[in-house]
């Protein structure tokens, strides 16, 4: 076979060099997530590192912690461009943080929270839960924590002397696990969460079974700094964020990621958390 | 053991051979089973402690600061591990016994008690795989920088130690068990091959019917061993015992001769006389035919002449008839051997003296030939002792059930190599004759005994014969 070098392919290859170079030359985008999705999923975070990289033409650098405390607080100094937070947080800092883009789930920019137990176990609701062990995400989790709580509040118990006993997993999917290995009797749990393991392990969610589930609230957003909001870096995020359904490896990334796209959103899609919050602390 | 005693060597010995293997392989499994067992103890020992000092780092600052998740989270990734599937359950529990978390919740759930998982638990040091139970319960403290913040519990499963050991077991057994078959078979036939010639050796002594066979050449071991120089040694003696009784048979047999030529000679003699009378009175018959009265008196002559001579015949006959004589004794017996004697009594001019009662010599019912032969023997021998002008006597009367023959002798006292002939069984020396000893085996088998006397220059031989011996066995 014979081989040429035709006028196109040096162009192309220049054209991609440029990009590259440029790419290079730029600072990495910090990008802190929190265990609001299937944060412990490698190939996930690749497929998403790489969409969002591609689309915004430069390196992503995903920052992950154990807590949403502490990307909440990389985010308010500085140390991160922009966080996917949940709704409990963002709100508990709305005025210094904003909106860069909302998932879309099921057509919807909105979740639920799931109250589940072990599929032995006989309870019907959260009443049925008295006294047993109870498992949360995290304080910060408006799925993993606030629903129940502010549930139990508006039935005027106090999650300290309802359960027995309540730990936290710092983790949704812990959350199911817990449940499902009899670490605990119940738990709370993000539903987007409950739902996508049911398909990827379906093996999991089948030792668990779904009690009780919230109202639809906001589902957890991306956010950056107010005064960073109008930055190129996270305009550009918000962009490849919201042309992800457009290139096959954001497709790819969404898929994983079982959402249907990034939309812009205002805050008064996260009303219901602000009004739990308000019963949690009046 | 009595019991062990009849068994023959060729069975005893492989049994000994099979019993000491079997003790040997007992030793030898009981060792190695013990060996695996320490082995399995340090092995156990050993995991433990990995998992109890890898939990304690990991676990550590999680029960110090009480994370239930991240203590569980630990422990069922642990579990996941190759140590998992030793490792049943491990629970861990704060300084005070308060479980945290446990790799099996639902069997431990939080916050119940370590005690209750830990009553039959056992310190790391102490942990052994004992065979009681396939899961061993181990509780040891958790150990963070040099303070005990909590403890853990583990239960070690150790069926498949318990099962190996058991595989071990098992196969020594069969192993044993097959091993010592095969070799006590093997022995057994090894050990038997080896004791063939024994066992044809004490075949051969006891199965000799008559006379000792030797073993055939074909039996003996090849070689210059223990038993090949046993069965030569053996079919030696076998020669020599045939050889020494080939030699008495022609001894006697010479024996017989010298007294037929000694009878043949004073037969002569015997002969010799009475025919120089006859033919005296042939030529007195010759000369004077005419008178009567002188042919009548030589005729008298003559028909005593021959008379004696038809004695003389008939004595030398039965003296000397090869058919054992069934014919009972008389008085006529005795008769016959004065007259065979009497040619060696005139030829040393001995004085006899003869004294033999008819009745009791009629009721003894005793066989005529070893009589005969016992006192013509004892007579003959008892004239040589006398010597010229000797005094022999012979007296047969019955005392006390039995016949009694006495010969009595003046002269010198019979030699000792005479007396052992006579008296005594034991094995004959070169150069005596069997007379005596043929007396003496006549005696024996007539159940009968035999006594020696010298005393005041009289030499006297008693032989007691039981008359109630039966003819027919005598015969024997």
């Amino acid at each position: 076979m014979e081989h040429s070098i035709t006028r196109r392919m040096l162009l192309g290859s220049g054209i991609a060099a440029f990009l590259a170079s440029s790419a290079r030359a730029q600072p990495a985008f910090r990008l802190g997530l929190t265990p609001v999705f299937l944060d412990n999923d490698a190939a996930v975070i690749d497929g998403l590192s790489r969409a969002l990289s591609h689309g915004m033409g430069r390196e992503i650098e995903l920052v992950q912690r154990r807590t949403y405390q502490e990307i909440t607080g990389l985010l308010l100094e500085r140390s991160v461009d922009a966080a996917w937070l949940c709704g409990y947080p963002y709100l508990q800092h709305d005025d210094l943080l904003g909106l860069v883009a909302v998932p879309v789930w099921r057509g919807e920019p909105r979740y639920r929270s799931y109250l589940i137990v072990g599929t032995e176990d006989g309870a019907k609701n959260l009443t049925d839960l008295r006294g047993g062990t109870h498992a949360f995400s995290d304080p910060d989790s408006n799925s993993g924590y606030l629903v129940t709580a502010t549930n139990l509040l508006r039935k005027g118990e106090q999650v300290e002397s309802f359960f027995s006993r309540s730990i936290f997993t710092f983790g949704h999917r812990n959350v199911v696990r817990a449940v499902a290995d009899g670490l605990v009797q119940s738990g709370s749990v993000d539903g987007y969460v409950w739902e996508a393991l049911a398909v990827i392990e379906p093996g999991l969610t089948a030792r668990t079974r779904v009690i009780s589930r919230s109202e639809w609230l906001g589902f957890p957003p991306v956010c950056a700094r107010r005064d960073n909001l109008a930055s190129e870096p996270v305009q550009a995020l918000q962009t490849a964020l919201m042309s992800l359904a457009e290139t096959e490896e954001g497709r790819l990334a969404l898929t994983w990621l079982q959402l249907d796209g990034f939309r812009q959103a205002t805050p008064a899609l996260f009303d219901g958390i602000a009004d739990r919050m308000r019963d949690l602390d009046p | 053991m009595k019991w062990f005693a009849p068994i023959p060597l060729s069975i005893k010995l492989p049994l000994l051979a099979a019993t000491m293997m079997v003790l040997v392989g007992t030793v030898a499994s009981h060792q190695v089973l013990q060996s695996l067992a320490q082995v399995q103890d340090a092995r156990i020992r050993e995991l433990a402690r990995m998992h109890v000092e890898g939990l304690s780092v990991a676990l550590g600052p999680l029960v110090l600061r009480r994370d239930i998740w991240e203590v569980y989270d630990t422990l069922d990734r642990a579990s996941q591990g190759v140590g998992g599937r030793r490792m049943v359950l491990t629970a861990v529990a704060d300084e005070r016994g308060k479980i945290l978390a446990a790799t099996d919740p639902r069997r431990v759930p939080m916050d119940s008690d370590i005690a209750a998982l830990a009553d039959d638990a056992v310190a790391l040091d102490n942990l052994t795989v004992d065979g009681a139970s396939p899961v061993l319960s181990l509780l040891a403290p958790l150990t963070y920088q040099g303070r005990i913040v909590g403890q853990i519990a583990t239960e070690l499963d150790v069926a498949d130690l318990l099962s190996e050991r058991r595989k071990a077991l098992l196969f020594l057994i069969l192993g044993n068990a097959i091993a010592t078959g095969l070799l006590s078979v093997a022995g057994f036939f090894a050990i038997r091959k080896m004791l063939q010639p024994i066992t044809t050796l004490a075949r051969q002594m006891t199965e000799t019917k008559g006379e000792p066979h030797p073993i055939p050449i074909s039996d003996i071991p090849r070689g210059d061993g223990e038993l090949a120089r046993l069965a030569r040694t053996y079919n030696s003696m076998v020669g020599a015992v045939l050889a020494k009784a080939e030699a008495e048979r022609r001894l006697a047999e010479r024996e017989r001769f010298v007294a037929l030529g000694r009878l043949s000679s004073s037969l002569a003699h015997e002969i010799n006389n009475p025919l120089g009378g006859l033919l005296n009175a042939t030529d007195t018959i010759r000369s004077y035919p005419d008178r009567p009265e002188v042919v009548r008196k030589s005729a008298d002559l003559i028909d005593r002449g021959l008379r004696h001579l038809r004695d003389v015949t008939r004595a030398t006959l039965d003296q000397n008839r090869i058919d054992p004589e069934a014919r009972a004794l008389t008085p006529d017996d005795f008769e016959d051997i004065k007259l065979l004697i009497q040619p060696e009594i005139s030829r040393l001019a001995l004085d006899l003296e003869w004294s033999v009662e008819p009745t009791s010599v009629t009721e003894c019912s005793l066989s005529a030939g070893p009589v005969r032969q016992i006192a013509l023997n004892l007579l003959l021998n008892a004239c040589s002792a006398a010597g010229q002008n000797g005094c022999v006597r012979l007296m047969a009367l019955t005392r006390n059930g039995n016949l009694t023959l006495q010969i009595m002798n003046t002269g010198a006292a019979m030699p000792q190599a005479a007396l052992d002939r006579l008296l005594e069984d034991g094995p004959l020396l070169p150069g005596g004759g069997v007379g005596l000893r043929l007396v003496r085996d006549l005696i024996t088998k007539l159940g009968g005994a035999i006594s020696h006397s010298h005393e005041n220059g009289v030499t006297c031989v008693a032989v007691s014969l039981p008359i109630s011996w039966e003819s027919a066995d005598a015969e024997e």
